[in-house]
């Protein structure tokens, strides 16, 4: 029996023992797989779009300054590294560095060429600046935070090599912030628009931002997603409409095998995603192939083709063409040029007498039209709306002194198309019926004119000899425009501005002498359209290029005499058409205020 | 065994180890004894042989599936979790190239954050759990501009071991289990990695799948194994005892039943049940006990007739033998009167009157004993005067055959518990047989006693003995030489009823002989009636009887050498030596020289 028990003790051990040891083992060999994947061949876009380093400029201290001024920019994160390169190790920690998104570059144009003093021991260099903005880390360039308009600082040779070309130079006692010139912005950032969709989701709104050129171009699609998922800029906010709370991008977007795909985190919503895609595709329009938007890995829109895309969902709703007008001999007549078309003045005769401006627009298939007619010794706004022909117009109740040019916006409010108008120095919004209502912007001193951008969403006022931007929601919160921002150019004396781009300007003002400049909604960029006046503009329109790719095209009138763009030139008497011949011995007149129709 | 003088003062080292000593004695005793208990145990049960065997072969087979069914649900649970890690460890290397192209440098500040988002990603999302798989990032060729980033983040350093990440720095994609403890426990997890090519380099991406619950698994398989394993074994062994117990039992029975049987019990039969095999065996027994119990019945019955055929007879014989006798005597008597003729007729028919009177008086007692009448009548008795008085008795014979007796008894008294008239009977006959054959030579009675038992010896110096007739001298009506006509008075019955006495007593009576050598005869009797003997206080064999095959006697010689037709030959060299070496047709022959001798033996091939 004994034994019995050993055996069976014996057998059940053997059995635990085996059954013991054919668990998952506690520790294992490397068992190789196989091999890992192959690199794939890609392109390098090198180190392009870096601004020069410190010692490219060698000894020449002009070279360096502005090399200094260049320093900055680049990927954000970077900067202050770039910076401190620039700076004397004594003083590298004067530079308080700071982190993430509060890295903001100062951008400054220099009003002055820059004064270097040479001396012995150190070269003082002495900045005359205007403060244009701030560049974010978002690449929206804000207004400015100080006003400071002079830098000083020192340029230093390395302690004991100085005199010495390999040396290079250094920069002692910096400015506490990082700056960059407006040419180095030019330089080495690349000017992007990108698109928010209206409060109503009706239309989509351009906001301007400046990537580096040193972001290689695979990681620009992901930048894209991660500035519209971060919302629009400051002054645009009461006028879009941002992504979902919560809208985030997952790591980057990548590229496989010519398809972007674009991974976010946000609310699924079908109509949402729709607008979102029509919103990429505008927002990346170098790019053209397919492009996936997944929702946490799961693909949720699908956009065969961008380009295609964009084809079918279109900024704006623009004709094909535009047309020309002018105002001649108090009425409104049409400018005839090869190669554009030209049609008849959509305005009943009878009301087209003693015009002093006019604004024209199209909306849908109506025509709008807004007429300042002078009538004893007053100015009044005409209004009316036909399909072809405007016939009925309506007269505001009140005259004024002196009335702007009349601009339509292209957005309506509360469902009725409205303008704008600068009356008496004032900004008024007038409705179909020429109803007229103060638009307060908050600026101080007297509104001097007003133009409306494409999309209806945005002002230029220029108020108190200033130029100023500002967001426009028509479609809600009573109409009002969200706070103005003031631009910083570098004219002087400002009489017009028209939108002449969907991100641009044109400003009439003065450079020492009267001038047209195209300039960046932003103030930053600037460049002269034609400063050979000679006399202050009074009036100015444009027709805005477009994303549609058609070029912009600007007239003005100055002293009685109206030009027009591309190049400049006078607009002949010749130009104006359905005009009844002149009677005997009387002069012929000018025409004056053109316009545009579109 | 400490049975040395222990110095003085005593050490405690040699008393621990005497200590120790002791304790092993014991274990090995102890030991010893239980092994010699299982030994034992093993011999004598078939029971426990066939259970035994039984549990140790099914241990060792179910033990063996049992180990490769567990070992094969484990191989699948853990291959199951690779093929899957290795699919998610494949799509998240893609990504993670994917997202990592973008970067040209590992100083790039945006790639530690897509580094971390991808590891975040791969694994799933939530940073916080810690239950799930773990992805881990490590870039070993740029250790200084990279930061190794796992999600959730936890310390994998210590379970990506040096080899593997040697192996998947290298290009490879390897995998390996490792036990750790990253939460709360020590859990074992499946190291999964592969290299992720960059634009600047290699980065290296780790999944870290955690096994627990394929251990859980394989842990409740390997349990669920084992216990139906040892069921199954347990099962098994019940079953083998129940079926061996099924034919033991009746093989038992059939034992005891056969052993009562051979005790006598001729009614003993065995219980037939059913009519399987066993009962088939029980009912053959049965029959085989009832054949058997009729015939020894019959032979008994048979026997019984035979015996008392003869003790009739006998009986019957003695009534006219009587009247015969009383009228021989009377011739007898008158003899001197009649002619000489007549007168050795007389004297002829007297003489075998007494041989036939004595045979018909050995027939009856040896009847007796057959028939189981013979009954002992011991008493404490000096054997000493048996001896002389023996001795005295045969003195005339001794005297008229010219056979001296010699007598070598001890000078004390030597008591035994015997039946004095038997015992007389048995020496007489002893003697007288010695007297008879004793050619004239000396005849030696030895008596000799010790704790338990008394011996006599009766010696002498005749032909002897052949080999073989030691035991045949016993049987009733043998003759050495049948040729040879009974010249003494013997019936050819006396040893047989000495031998029958011996046996009555518990003692034996034993012969040697030799051929030329004379005999011996030996009684051996119990000091006390009823008592075993084992051993004879006298030796069977005479001290001066020559060795089996001889001996080397004194002055022969043992010789080696070349016999007569060339072959070895070893032997003594004289008469009666030891003779080893190829017989007449060159076959190896051991043996005394020369045959006829007593004593001898022969080897051949």
């Amino acid at each position: 029996m004994r034994r019995r028990l050993i055996a069976g003790l014996l057998g059940g051990a053997l059995l635990l023992g085996g059954a013991a040891g054919c668990g998952i083992p506690e520790n294992t060999g490397v068992q190789v797989k196989g091999p890992g994947p192959a690199v794939e061949a890609g392109s390098t876009s090198g180190s392009r779009g870096e601004p020069p380093s410190r010692s490219a400029s060698g000894t020449d201290a002009e070279q360096f300054v502005e090399n200094f001024l260049s320093a900055a920019a680049g990927e954000p994160d970077r900067a202050y590294q770039r910076v401190r390169q620039f700076l004397a190790p004594s003083d590298r920690d004067r530079l308080q560095v700071k982190q993430g998104s509060e890295v903001t570059l100062a951008v400054v144009r220099l009003t002055e060429e820059p004064v270097i003093v040479y001396a012995p021991d150190r070269t003082e260099v002495t900045l005359k600046v205007q403060q244009v903005g701030q560049l974010r880390t978002d690449g929206t360039l804000a207004p400015p935070e100080t006003s400071t308009t002079t830098y000083t600082f020192e340029l230093r040779s390395q302690a004991g090599r100085e005199g010495l070309t390999d040396g290079g130079l250094y920069v002692a006692n910096p400015p506490t912030a990082l700056l960059l010139s407006v040419e180095a912005l030019e330089t080495y950032y690349q000017s992007r628009t990108i698109y928010f969709w209206n409060n109503d989701r009706s239309r989509l709104v351009p906001d301007q931002r400046y990537l580096p050129l040193a972001v290689p171009d695979e990681r620009r699609v992901s930048e894209v997603v991660k500035w519209l998922t971060a919302g629009p800029s400051a002054w645009l906010g009461t006028a879009v409409r941002r992504l979902p709370d919560g809208t985030r991008l997952i790591n980057n977007a990548t590229r496989t095998d010519g398809r972007w795909e674009v991974d976010l985190e946000m609310p699924e919503d079908k109509v949402r995603l729709e607008q979102l895609g029509t919103q990429l595709a505008w927002s990346l329009p170098d790019l053209d192939g397919p492009l996936d938007i997944k929702i946490r890995n799961q693909s949720q829109e699908f956009i065969p083709d961008l380009e295609r895309r964009r084809l079918e969902r279109p900024v704006h709703q623009l004709p094909e063409s535009f047309q020309r007008f002018c105002v001649y001999e108090g009425a409104v007549h049409p400018l005839a040029y090869t190669g554009e078309p030209s049609g008849p003045v959509p305005v009943d005769a009878k009301a087209n007498r003693n015009v002093v401006s006019a604004g024209l627009s199209r909306a849908d298939n109506r025509i709008l039209a807004a007429l300042v007619v002078s009538d004893a010794d007053r100015q009044w706004l005409s209004v009316g709306t036909g399909t072809d022909q405007v016939t009925t117009f309506t007269r505001s109740a009140k005259g004024y002194a002196a009335m702007s040019r009349p601009v339509w916006l292209r957005s309506t409010y509360r469902g009725q198309s409205a303008g704008l108008v600068v009356a008496d120095g004032s900004l008024y919004r007038f409705d179909t019926q020429a109803q007229l209502t103060a638009v307060s912007l908050g600026v101080p001193g007297p509104v001097t004119a007003v133009a409306a951008s494409l999309d209806g969403h945005r002002i230029a006022v220029i108020a108190g000899g200033t130029l100023y931007v500002a967001a426009l929601s028509p479609d809600g919160a009573g109409g009002t425009p969200g706070p103005a921002r003031r631009l910083h150019t570098r004219l002087t004396s400002l009489s017009a501005v028209d939108w002449y781009g969907e991100n641009t300007l044109v400003l009439a003002g003065a450079v020492g002498r009267p001038a047209v400049y195209e300039v960046s909604v932003d103030g930053a960029r600037e460049s002269r359209l034609e400063d050979k006046i000679g006399a202050r503009v009074t009036h100015l329109a444009a027709y805005p290029a477009n994303a549609v790719g058609r070029l912009g095209a600007a007239m003005y009138e100055a002293n009685g005499v109206a030009y027009r763009s591309g190049p400049f030139e006078r607009i002949q008497p010749e130009q104006v058409q359905e005009v009844t011949p002149p009677s005997a011995g009387a002069r012929a007149g000018n025409p004056t205020a053109p316009f545009f129709l579109y | 065994m400490a049975t040395s003088p222990i110095p003085d003062p005593p050490t405690a080292a040699p008393r621990r180890h005497v200590a120790a000593r002791e304790l092993w004695r014991g274990v090995h005793g102890r030991s010893a004894h239980l092994l010699a208990g299982l030994h034992q145990a093993w011999r004598r049960s078939l029971q426990l042989r066939v259970v035994t065997i039984t549990l140790v072969a099914s241990s060792l087979l179910v033990g063996g599936f049992a180990y490769l069914i567990a070992d094969k649900i484990t191989g699948i649970l853990v291959e199951n979790v690779e093929t899957d890690v290795r699919v998610r460890l494949g799509s998240g290397a893609d990504y993670a190239a994917k997202q990592f192209g973008l970067y040209n440098q590992p100083q790039e500040t945006q790639l530690q954050e897509t580094i971390e988002g991808t590891v975040n990603y791969l694994a799933g999302g939530d940073p916080q759990q810690t239950t799930g798989v773990i992805v881990a990032l490590v870039a070993d060729n740029h250790a200084d501009a990279i930061q190794p980033r796992s999600s959730p983040a936890v310390n994998v350093r210590p379970l990506i071991s040096p080899e593997l990440r040697e192996t998947v720095a290298g290009g490879k994609v390897a995998s390996q289990i490792r036990t750790g403890r990253l939460g709360e426990e020590r859990t074992k997890y499946l190291v999964y990695g592969s290299p992720v090519p960059t634009k600047f380099g290699q980065v290296e991406l780790y999944y870290l799948v955690p096994l627990a619950r394929q251990d859980a698994t394989a842990a409740d398989v390997r349990d669920t194994v084992a216990a139906t394993g040892a069921a199954l074994v347990l099962l098994l062994g019940l079953l083998a005892g129940l079926v061996t117990r099924l034919v033991v039992t009746p093989v038992r029975v059939a034992a005891r039943t056969a052993q009562r049987l051979s005790a006598g019990l001729l009614d003993q039969r065995m219980v037939v049940n059913g009519e399987d095999d066993l009962a088939l065996l029980a009912a053959s027994f049965n029959q085989m006990a009832t054949n058997l119990q009729r015939q020894i019945l019959r032979l008994e019955e048979m026997s019984r007739l035979q015996r008392r055929f003869t003790s009739d007879v006998s009986h019957e014989l003695r009534t006219p033998l009587t009247t015969v006798r009383m009228a021989a005597d009377l011739i007898f008597a008158e003899r001197d009167e009649f002619d000489p003729a007549v007168a050795r007729s007389a004297e002829l028919l007297q003489a075998e009157l007494d041989r036939f009177e004595e045979l018909l008086t050995d027939l009856l007692e040896i009847s007796r004993f057959d028939a189981g009448f013979a009954m002992l009548d011991s008493e404490p008795t000096d054997l000493v005067p048996v001896v002389h008085r023996v001795a005295d008795r045969l003195a005339g014979l001794a005297e008229r055959v010219g056979v001296d007796i010699e007598l070598d008894v001890p000078g004390t008294p030597v008591i035994a518990e015997v039946d004095p008239r038997r015992v007389e009977r048995v020496l007489r006959n002893l003697v007288g047989n010695a007297v008879e054959h004793g050619e004239a030579k000396p005849v030696l009675i030895t008596l000799a006693v010790d704790d338990t038992a008394v011996a006599i010896t009766v010696r002498d110096h005749g032909v002897g003995l052949k080999p073989g007739e030691e035991k045949l001298v016993f049987n009733r009506f043998w003759r050495a030489d049948p040729s040879r006509a009974r010249q003494t008075g013997g019936t050819g019955l006396g040893l047989s009823i000495s031998l029958e006495d011996a046996r009555l007593h518990g003692g034996w009576l034993e012969a040697w002989g030799a051929p030329g050598q004379g005999a011996q005869f030996r009684l051996t009797l119990p000091s006390r009636a009823g008592d075993r003997l084992t051993t004879s206080p006298l030796r069977l064999v005479p001290a001066d009887a020559a060795l089996p095959f001889g001996g080397p006697r004194a002055g022969g010689l043992l010789a080696i050498g070349p016999g007569a037709d060339g072959a070895l030959a070893i032997g003594p060299g004289a008469d009666g030596a030891l003779a080893i070496g190829p017989g007449a047709d060159g076959a190896l022959a051991v043996g005394p020289g020369r045959p006829g001798n007593g004593g001898h033996a022969e080897v051949g091939s």
